[in-house]
Formats: C-alpha cells, sequence, structure tokens
C-alpha cells in the first residue's frame, strides 16, 4: 500500500522470516507497548501483553492483506483486542474454549473501498466532535483506555443500560454521519 | 442488556460491531462476536469498517519505549530459550548421562503405535528455573519436567490453554516430574501457560501469575 513501510515487513513475517519479524518489534514495539499501557493496569502487565501480541502477530500476519488497511492499523487491532480481553477475562473469570477473531484481515473490500475507508478514518474526529460532549468522551474513553460499559456507567454515574442505550444511540448517530 | 426496541435488525448489527471494536462489551458478547465474525461475512465487514473509522484515534496512543522482549518472544515462538537450553544441560549433568539419555527418550519419542500427528513445545522462560516439555499425540498431552522443582510449600503450579484470544482455560494443577492428561483436538497455534497459583489451583477461573508459556507446533 503507498506509504505504508510496515506492510512490507508483516508480509516478510507472514514467510516466517525471523529477520523481519525482529525489525517488526525495533520499528512498531514502542507504539503497541504504548497501546497496551494505557489500556492495561501496569506495566509488568503490559510487557507480558506485549510477548503475546508478538506472538500472535508471528502466527497470524498471513490475515493481514495491505488491500484493506494499513499494517500499523491491523498491529494496534491485535494489540488492543488483546488487551481489551485481558482486562474481560480477568474481571468476569469466564472460561472459553473458542474464540480466535478472523476479522483484521478477512473479507476482503476492494483496493477501492480501502482508499474511501482512508477517508473515512479521518472523518470520524469531525462526526465525533458533532456527538453530545459526554458521549464523544465515553466513546473515546472506551476506545483509547478499554472501558467496559460497566467502567462507563460508573464513570459517568448512569444506569448500565441507560449507558448502552446512550453510547449505541451516538454509535448509530456516527454511522450517520460518516455515511454522509 | 441490550434494549433493541427502537432497532432495526440492521442497525443493531451496526451498533453490535461498534461496541465490539470499542471494546465495551462484556466477555461472553466478545467471544459470541467472534464466532460470528468466522462465518457471517457482511457482520465482518461492518466490524472492519468500524476498526477503519476508529483507526483516527490511534495517533492519541503515545508511543513509550518498549523493552527488548524479543528473546522472550523467541523463546514462546521457537521454544528453548538460552538460559533453558543451559539448565537443561545442569541438570541432566546433575543426574548423569545415563539417566539424561532415558529422560530424553521419555521426553521426545512418543508413545509406541502412535499414528497420528506429534506437537510440541518447551515451556521456558529467561527468568525461570523452571522448565517443561510438552508433546501432544493421539489424544494425550504429556508433560515433562526438565528443570525446577515442585512449587513452594502452599502453592501449586497449573497448566492452561489458551486458543486464538479466548481465555485461559485450566488444565488442571500439575503434579510431579511428568504427568499425562487427556486432551481434544489441541492443534498448532494453541499456546500453553504454566501458572503459579495458591495451593488447590485458581478460584477465579484465570490464572494468577504466568510463569511460562510456548506455542504448540508440530514436532
Amino acid at each position: 500500500m503507498i506509504d505504508d513501510p510496515v506492510a512490507p515487513l508483516l508480509a516478510r513475517v507472514a514467510t516466517q522470516d525471523r529477520a523481519a519479524f525482529r525489525d517488526l518489534y525495533s520499528t512498531t514495539s514502542s507504539k503497541l507497548f504504548g497501546v497496551l499501557l494505557r489500556i492495561l493496569p501496569n506495566r509488568a502487565e503490559a510487557e507480558d501483553a506485549l510477548q503475546e501480541v508478538f506472538t500472535r502477530v508471528w502466527l497470524r500476519a498471513g490475515r493481514f492483506d495491505p488491500e484493506k488497511g494499513r499494517a500499523m492499523t491491523w498491529l494496534i487491532s491485535v494489540a488492543r483486542n488483546h488487551a481489551i480481553d485481558r482486562l474481560r477475562t480477568r474481571v468476569e473469570h469466564t472460561a472459553a474454549t473458542d474464540g480466535e477473531t478472523d476479522a483484521l484481515v478477512d473479507n476482503t473490500p476492494s483496493a477501492e473501498a480501502n482508499l474511501i475507508a482512508k477517508g473515512q478514518a479521518r472523518k470520524i474526529v469531525d462526526c465525533m466532535s458533532a456527538l453530545e460532549p459526554d458521549r464523544a468522551k465515553a466513546v473515546q474513553g472506551a476506545y483509547l483506555s478499554g472501558l467496559s460499559y460497566a467502567d462507563l456507567s460508573a464513570k459517568f454515574n448512569v444506569p448500565l443500560n441507560t449507558m448502552r442505550t446512550w453510547l449505541r444511540r451516538s454509535l448509530l448517530q456516527l454511522k450517520e454521519c460518516l455515511e454522509k | 442488556m441490550i434494549d433493541p426496541r427502537d432497532l432495526s435488525s440492521d442497525d443493531e448489527d451496526t451498533a453490535l460491531a461498534a461496541e465490539y471494536v470499542l471494546g465495551v462489551l462484556a466477555l461472553d458478547e466478545r467471544l459470541a462476536v467472534e464466532a460470528r465474525l468466522k462465518a457471517d461475512t457482511a457482520f465482518a465487514e461492518l466490524v472492519t469498517a468500524w476498526e477503519t473509522h476508529f483507526s483516527a484515534l490511534n495517533d492519541d496512543f503515545a508511543s513509550a519505549q518498549a523493552p527488548d522482549l524479543m528473546p522472550l518472544i523467541e523463546a514462546r515462538i521457537f521454544g528453548k530459550s538460552v538460559r533453558a537450553t543451559r539448565s537443561w544441560w545442569g541438570f541432566f549433568a546433575g543426574i548423569g548421562v545415563a539417566a539424561a539419555l532415558v529422560v530424553a527418550v521419555v521426553v521426545n519419542l512418543p508413545p509406541a503405535g502412535n499414528t497420528g500427528p506429534v506437537l510440541t513445545t518447551s515451556l521456558a522462560a529467561e527468568t525461570q528455573d523452571l522448565a517443561f516439555n510438552a508433546s501432544y499425540s493421539d489424544g494425550t498431552l504429556t508433560l515433562a519436567r526438565l528443570s525446577g522443582t515442585d512449587a513452594e510449600a502452599g502453592r501449586d503450579y497449573e497448566l492452561w490453554v489458551i486458543i486464538g484470544d479466548a481465555a485461559p482455560v485450566s488444565l488442571g494443577l500439575i503434579k510431579g516430574a511428568t504427568s499425562t492428561r487427556p486432551l481434544a483436538n489441541l492443534a498448532p497455534g494453541a499456546v500453553l501457560a504454566v501458572s503459579l497459583e495458591q495451593a488447590g489451583g485458581s478460584t477465579t477461573g484465570a490464572p494468577d501469575q504466568v510463569l511460562l508459556t510456548g506455542v504448540i507446533a508440530a514436532l
């Protein structure tokens, strides 16, 4: 993809190229560590999570498709999903045996759709500023800090169901704005 | 729970995909979404679209210099960290070469009559004296301790399996130097982990202090 220096590295990692894997770590670990530190409660856990994230990247690099989006976006999704699963696992202690997600790279839209998607990524910032400030803050807090509905309802001091109704309406409002 | 009273089913899916990407869902809901993603292409595209939309917020994640964890990561993926190899040989030196050869045979050879593929991993970490070798064939997982000792008094080691993004599932306490347990459908890519727990094992359903991990791969 144009202007995506990480994508070729990730493509080489997909071919089991260990040198590329080290280069990928040098290039991207600081950003991914930043993501994990923001979401997880302490540095030790973020370090452990970073190991797990790169383990998954090694195993799943073949599923990244540069036609679909930027490599860094894909890597950050892997890191966020792992960090959020860790938080949710700890709170609820729910065991499960299934769940490898293919969502990040399957079902690739065309390159053209991808270019449109890049425009949309910028557009969301404008659309969020059209939301009520509290709701924009809730969306941002969830994305950047990994807050759950339970966390958000405590933070904004509203019942969980109310929180969910409000956030879902805000998300649909965002969607409508994005489609304009 | 979800209040779908005023949502069409399209809106319902759009909102659910956004909730998944934001990360606000509870674990059981996340797992349900992940299961659906594998089968439902249209829904997976909604998730992808939201990932792209929200990626504009990624600039707000400040970078932070990460320590060099590459040796640990490589040990997880490829097995046999330098430290683990050394302590393995130290272990052998301690018990004599003849005994070591017997141990090596026990650890590395699949049971006689085995016909299925053999999967294996080393569970080792730079910071731990404790190390195990795990091998899996014909529905049986065999765990052999290569170095280290039983957990201290009042504590136990517990074995876990992690498949994909799912939460760890306990495979029970690790007792003695070698143990076997039946286990269905272990596939390459699954992660085994050893944790340190209070005596009797985890009471929360999740590992307490993870000491070692290894990714299962074909021998």
